[in-house]
């Protein structure tokens, strides 16, 4: 590093400062919020950091001036993360910016208008991601990381203040921010496993009369949405997670390909679920080849692949949390198998086609490659007309399936499968 | 509509301010009915004079709503808009020596039964792997069902003024015995244990970091006696006399109670001189399996929680068994499908190919499926306990199928039919022509309890008339609801504690 003088520190320290302020003075909300992100690692903050590394003694320039010491509050501390963060000490430097973040709220409090919501972001931010970061060094020290719990508990806590910020009128301008702020809340709770806490913030948003849906930015619906969405599928609540993802889907920009993934591998399992089939196409553009093979062994009805697609990509669907859900395809792949002998059976003899014996299920299976005796057959038969993916009875003393002469293999039209 | 968080409070660490509902207690060390402890030093005899040793000590703490303990700063808040109370971890972590648990201090390393994982979980994509199995493997111990069962009470404490029914599901002991007055109370003392915190709050919370003794007493049997300070060393007992303690009641032919009172025991005097070895290992599977037998979850679940500890501190022991056990309690007892992915995502591939593992996947494939065929299969094939614990699914596994069944067949299944695929047959040693008589029987008395309608052929043989059951068949209440809802205050049982 090139020697940095004291002069150069020193003029370094104060410009910040004046920037600082004259923000504030102004509402400048995009210049204030841009003087907050630490993680960015920008230039102008880590040069900054180099600066007050070196003064030392930031806090008396602070005092100096009646200009500066009254943000105070928030601006030393803020120094002193920053100064952490510059030498990679990041669980003190999450502690200072939690310090300085809670001085920022106080002071935001007290501002009309929500000028400086883009700086709250950017806090909201920054408190997730250095308190990721904290974590990380924690573990790595073999000590209990809980900063990210702790990361949450504030946001929480600015979630209410942006709740609150009502004025006389009974709208506040601020509470267009709180979408902002659930889905880092969403992000932390996720991250966390913790996902039961997301409820209340939930609650919060959709029943609360102060917040109108429509009212918040687009980008924060979508997102979101997105979460809510991944919620009702860990809930098998197929038909929410749908809607919701749908919606995340059709209102997220396109260019942002990352997200449409990442809304596509959630929307896949749950659309299969109720029968609608992806192109491959699809799956090939946004790079969800793991999903190829199930999409194949749900068209074909081949339970040897659904069950080998599965195992080979255990792993990475156990984690995102889909597992659960693609192991119900299951019974589709099931009836389609049966529908493949229906058909066949009905070219080579038409008026005998309805009844379908289970010996016949049994071999069809062995070519399968799958082992399973008179009984167990004979309870998935049961169990798919039970749930009325197949229309008929079965009449155990002949073992035979018999089959309704009209649709006996309904389709699933968007409804999830019967539970 | 009031936020719980109110404004006012923004400056204070905790993340509420409680508006008008009694604050959360402040963390106690113990019972607010017992006198506090003098922590004295360990030259001076401390008698450990609270407990009387009688079972019938007991029943002073069913009744009590008492014991605010607390996992360290978990602070209680009443949400104005759930009408509930709701449990948040506070910033604040004052030194206390006795609340400390120990499992908080452990490090959970990626020892037996973890596996490195990728959280996909974090939208971000970030490719966290330590710090997510530190999670991962923290909220689930977090989130075991003991820990969940006490914060249920906790917070069911509160809910019980305001005519909430608490629906925590006590589990029965398996009474092989004469029904008298002595295992009538045995039972409901089961139950009170799942119900009392302080007296679930093991042995093993007290921070015994400080008042870690050399045992010197000789006794092999010994009773249970809560210590709550510093313990006399000649009446700890050293490993070598707590071997053949355990060895004692491995052998022993007394009941459960006995057992169990001896294993607390043998359990605190291991816990007060910090031994944590193969010897602690084999003492809490040793309870666990007892406890399993019997149905006593409750003990179940906080061996099986010390257990993953020890486990994971890579101790040797049972791991499989008892990894197979901790699925099977997930997939049976909660419908918490987030617990299920995460439990079967941190499997590793050795436990993945071992037999008892493999069965409780199998088990799970089967109860999600409504597969009763394999489900009933793999229960006559069930290795170790395993059966126990399937044990506790068996009625709504029948009831599905015969509901499954009333649908899809027509006209009429044989009894003899459903009897074998629905596990009925019992296990006796009896002569082949005995056995099927009464498994059929008992089939039959099943079928009946739950509505079925039946009809005899024309040669002669039982069948489920399957179109008429389908709109008579019934799930029928348990038979020890009680109108208030909470089993173990029963008024009967109450008026029977005459102590």
């Amino acid at each position: 590093m090139a020697y940095l003088s004291m002069g150069e520190s020193h003029r370094r320290i104060t410009d910040y400062l004046n920037r600082f302020a004259d923000a504030i003075n102004y509402q400048d909300g995009d210049s204030l919020a841009r003087l907050f992100s630490v993680s960015s690692d920008s230039p102008s903050l880590l040069s900054l950091a180099d600066a007050l590394n070196v003064f030392q003694d930031a806090n008396r320039l602070i005092k100096q001036s009646e200009k500066f010491s009254q943000f105070g509050e928030v601006v030393a501390p803020f120094f002193r993360s920053l100064q952490c963060y510059r030498l990679g000490n990041l669980v003190d430097a999450y502690g200072a910016f939690e310090k300085a973040s809670n001085a920022f709220i106080q002071e935001f409090r007290n501002w009309e208008s929500g000028w400086a919501l883009e700086a709250l972001y950017v806090i909201a931010y920054e408190i997730r991601v250095l308190a990721e970061r904290a974590d990380r060094e924690l573990a790595s020290n073999g000590k209990s990381p809980e900063k990210l719990k702790g990361a949450g508990s504030f946001l929480m806590k600015v979630f209410g203040v942006l709740a609150g910020s009502c004025d006389l009128q009974g709208k506040g301008p601020k509470r267009v921010g709180a979408l902002y702020v659930t889905c880092q809340l969403f992000k932390i709770y996720f991250k966390l496993g913790t996902v039961n806490l997301c409820r209340s913030v939930i609650r919060s948003i959709e029943t609360a009369r102060i917040f109108d849906f429509e009212e918040f930015p687009i980008r924060d619906k979508v997102t979101y949405m997105y979460y809510t969405g991944r919620l009702e599928v860990l809930n098998e609540n197929f038909p929410a997670a749908d809607q919701k993802l749908s919606y995340a889907l059709t209102h997220c920009c396109l260019s942002k390909e990352a997200n449409i993934r990442m809304i596509l591998k959630y929307l896949i399992p749950v659309k299969l679920s109720i029968g609608i089939l992806p192109k491959k196409q699809l799956l090939e553009n946004y790079d969800l080849v793991e999903y190829n093979n199930i999409v194949e062994a749900l068209k074909r009805g081949d339970l040897r692949l659904l069950r080998s697609a599965l195992q080979e990509n255990e792993d990475q669907f156990l984690r995102s949390g889909v597992y659960l859900v693609l192991e119900k395809l299951e019974l589709q792949v099931y009836q389609r198998l049966l529908k493949k002998i229906y058909i066949i059976q009905k070219q080579k003899d038409p008026s005998k086609a309805h009844q379908v014996k289970l010996e016949v299920i049994v071999k069809a299976l062995k070519w399968l490659e799958i082992e399973m005796d008179l009984d167990e057959v004979e309870c998935i038969v049961a169990i798919l007309i039970y749930k009325n993916l197949m229309k008929g009875y079965f009449a155990h003393k002949s073992k035979v399936v018999v089959l309704s002469k009209q649709d006996p293999f309904p389709k699933l039209n968007g409804k999830p499968v019967a539970s | 509509f009031v936020l719980f968080l109110a404004s006012r409070n923004i400056r204070s660490p905790t993340p509420a301010a409680i508006p008008n509902y009694k604050k959360s207690p402040i963390r106690r060390s113990k019972s607010r009915w017992e006198p506090l402890p003098e922590v004295k030093m360990l030259d001076k005899p401390v008698s450990a004079s609270n407990e009387t040793g009688k079972f019938g000590s007991w029943d002073k703490r069913v009744i009590m709503l008492n014991s605010s303990r607390f996992p360290n700063g978990v602070n209680l808040i009443y949400d104005n808009s759930l009408s509930s109370f709701r449990f948040s971890a506070s910033q604040q972590k004052t030194p206390s020596k006795s609340a400390q648990r120990p499992m908080k201090r452990q490090r959970i390393v990626n020892g037996a039964g973890l596996t490195n994982n990728d959280d996909d979980a974090s939208s971000d994509g970030d490719k966290d792997q330590s710090l997510t199995a530190y999670y991962s493997g923290a909220m689930a111990l977090a989130d075991n069902p003991e820990e969940k069962k006490r914060r249920e009470s906790r917070s069911k404490r509160f809910e019980r003024g305001q005519g909430h029914r608490p629906d925590i599901n006590y589990f029965k002991p398996k009474n092989a015995g004469p029904a008298n007055l002595y295992t009538k109370r045995a039972s409901a003392l089961m139950l009170s244990k799942s119900f009392d915190d302080s007296a679930n709050q093991a042995v093993e919370d007290i921070d015994w970091d400080a008042l870690t003794v050399k045992g010197t007493c000789q006794e092999i049997e010994k009773r249970f006696l809560r210590l709550t300070s510093a313990p006399d060393p000649s009446t700890v007992r050293p490993e070598d006399v707590l071997e053949k303690a355990l060895l004692m009641v491995q052998n022993s032919q007394k009941n459960y109670l006995y057992k169990c009172d001896q294993l607390k025991s043998i359990r605190q005097d291991l816990t007060v001189q910090r031994i944590r070895n193969q010897l602690t290992v084999k003492v809490y599977e040793t309870h666990a399996r007892l406890a399993m037998e019997v149905g006593d979850l409750a003990e179940f679940n906080q061996c099986q929680s010390q257990l993953q500890i020890l486990y994971s501190e890579g101790i040797e022991g049972c791991l499989m068994e008892f990894a197979a056990y901790n699925l099977l309690c997930v997939i049976l007892h909660s419908n918490n499908k987030r617990d299920l992915l995460t439990s079967m995502s941190r499997l590793t591939q050795e436990a993945k190919e071992d037999g008892a593992v493999k069965h409780a996947l199998a088990v799970r494939a089967a109860v999600t499926s409504g597969n009763y065929v394999a489900f009933f299969k793999l229960y006559k094939s069930a290795p170790n306990l395993n059966t126990c614990l399937m044990d506790l699914y068996v009625k709504k596994m029948r009831y599905q199928a015969a509901v499954c069944m009333s649908k899809s067949y027509r006209p009429t299944v044989p009894i003899s039919y459903i009897s074998q695929i629905l596990g009925f047959s019992n296990a006796t040693a009896e002569g082949n022509g005995e056995k099927v008589l009464t498994g059929l029987d008992e089939c039959l008395e099943w079928l009946k309890a739950h509505g079925a309608s039946l009809i005899t052929d024309n040669t002669g043989e039982m069948q489920l008339d399957a179109k008429a059951s389908s709109s008579t068949l019934f799930m029928p209440e348990p038979e020890d609801a009680v109108a208030h809802g909470d089993s173990s205050l029963a008024v009967n049982d109450f008026l029977a504690r005459t102590s």
